[in-house]
């Protein structure tokens, strides 16, 4: 997985290609949770994210929850279908702030 | 009119009949592949078209033209092969390489051969290899070298035999990046193939060879996809079957994972498929079954009485569904979303849950 950070208005960007799965999931975590120490508003964007496992989905639960605990937003955009689906299949999607491609 | 027209074709060596009564119409602009088994004969049908090694009867026409002792070297000359060797001059460098041929043949000059030599180098990337010799260059640069060198006779027809299969892994990529924008020059290819996902990419129709022919043709959908007669589906299903025994926990799950990508990618898996099959390999080995049973032995395979894939996970222990009782519920939800169907069997103290798509 490659992971770009970017600034946009307010707004810390990660670009994730690749796949978050049991083997970069790891990554992702090291990058995202210091990253609301710099500034809370996060936005995750998924638009060359081909694939999501449970331990991707962890992070970003931890990554929702520190959000939240810092007083501050994580959003998920550019999602493509299938992983849409992973979202709803587990209820995520009414957990994380979701947007469509 | 058909660019190739091979009617009645039959190849023998002695008394050994390799190829019997085959005809087929290859239009210009065709991208054909040819699939089969081991000495099926798919060699023999690119020798026997070109007349490398002609037919033992049936005829071969191009353009209209029958093919015969004569004209076999004009022929050959519009048609040319590329061959799993290379077949490079070993004593020239890849310009003279590209230069020969059409000096000596097509009655170019030096200046008019170099130039378009430089052109075609260029086309396959290796422009700053021009002055190289072949025992200089990667298995890959030297495929890629033969084929600017059959390029530079102005080909109508190129036949590949087996490009990529004596190459390392890590340069069947780059050859078949040639190839494939080949595919799109309006040139007619004939490609010999063991690399399924390539063949059903780029070709415009598929040959599968079996029983001494052509056994079935079609789209590169239907023969992949769905295959009708028995031999073309016993082929294709075959050999799609992935198996990894996992010993103890400290297992390598990233050789697990590229080791699905790899399988689904050379049998040509349908991308959304392939990452379903990937999940729940991932989920059901990593996240549930190896914490708890330390040991299991992952089977991915397609099942053509049901037409779907399954995912197979053995492992010892009592009887037990690890997925009932699995204590990452995401992991187990992500399965259930996935998978269309679960079954659990125990025999011989052996769990074995399958999971269909
Ligand atoms: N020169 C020859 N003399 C005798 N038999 C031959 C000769 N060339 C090929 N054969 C036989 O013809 C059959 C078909 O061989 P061929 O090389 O065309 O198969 P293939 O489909 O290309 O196989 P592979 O996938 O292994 O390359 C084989 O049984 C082979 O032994
Ligand atoms: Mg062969």
């Amino acid at each position: 997985m490659t992971i770009t950070q970017k600034t946009e208005a307010n707004a810390i960007v990660l670009e994730c290609e690749g796949r978050l799965d049991t083997t970069t999931a790891p990554e992702l975590e090291a990058v995202l949770l210091p990253v609301f120490d710099t500034n809370p508003t996060v936005i995750l964007d998924f638009k060359y994210l081909e694939y999501v496992s449970s331990a991707g989905l962890r992070v970003l639960l931890k990554g929702q929850k520190k959000a939240v605990a810092v007083g501050g937003s994580m959003t998920v955009r550019n999602v493509m279908d299938e992983i849409i689906e992973v979202f709803e299949m587990t209820g995520f999607i009414d957990v994380l702030t979701v947007e469509r491609i | 009119m058909s660019i190739i027209k091979v009617e009645n074709l039959e190849k023998r060596f002695g008394d050994n009949i390799i190829l019997h009564d085959v005809s087929c119409e290859i239009e210009r602009g065709d991208i054909v592949s040819i699939i089969g088994p081991s000495g099926s004969g798919k060699s023999t049908f690119l020798r026997a078209i070109n007349f490398l090694s002609p037919p033992t009867a049936g005829e071969v026409y191009f353009d209209g033209e029958r093919v015969d002792k004569k004209n076999v070297n004009e022929v050959r000359r519009k048609m040319s092969m590329v061959f799993q060797n290379f077949g490079l001059f070993s004593h020239l460098t890849a310009l003279q390489n590209l230069c020969a041929g059409p000096m000596k043949l097509l009655g170019k000059t030096k200046e008019q051969a170099e130039e378009k030599a430089y052109e075609l180098l260029k086309t396959v990337g290796l422009t700053e290899r021009a002055n190289h010799y072949p025992h200089e260059l990667s298995g890959g640069q030297k495929q890629r070298v033969a084929i600017a060198r059959c390029l530079a006779m102005e080909p109508e027809v190129i036949l590949f035999d087996e490009p990529t299969s004596a190459l390392d892994p890590t340069m069947v990529g780059e050859v078949m990046a040639v190839i494939r924008n080949l595919s799109k020059t309006g040139l007619t290819l004939l490609i010999v193939t063991h690399e399924m996902s390539f063949a059903r990419e780029v070709s415009s129709r598929v040959f599968y060879m079996d029983e001494g022919g052509i056994y079935e043709s079609g789209a590169p959908e239907e023969i992949f996809s769905a295959p009708q007669k028995p031999k073309t589906q016993e082929f294709i299903y075959r050999i799609r079957s992935f198996n990894y025994d996992v010993a103890s926990v400290d297992f390598d799950s990233f050789e697990l994972l590229s080791g699905i990508d790899a399988f689904c990618f050379s049998h040509a898996v349908d991308g959304a498929l392939a990452k379903k099959l990937r999940l729940i390999a991932e989920e059901l080995v990593i996240n549930i079954v190896v914490p708890k049973f330390k040991k299991c032995s992952l089977t991915v395979s397609f099942s053509d009485k049901i037409g779907r894939y399954e995912v197979t996970v053995a492992y010892p222990g009592s009887i037990e569904n690890a997925l009932d009782t699995a204590e990452d519920d995401l992991a187990a939800m992500m399965i259930r979303g996935t998978a269309t169907q679960v079954e659990h069997k125990y025999e011989d103290e052996i769990n074995t849950l399958k999971l269909s798509l």
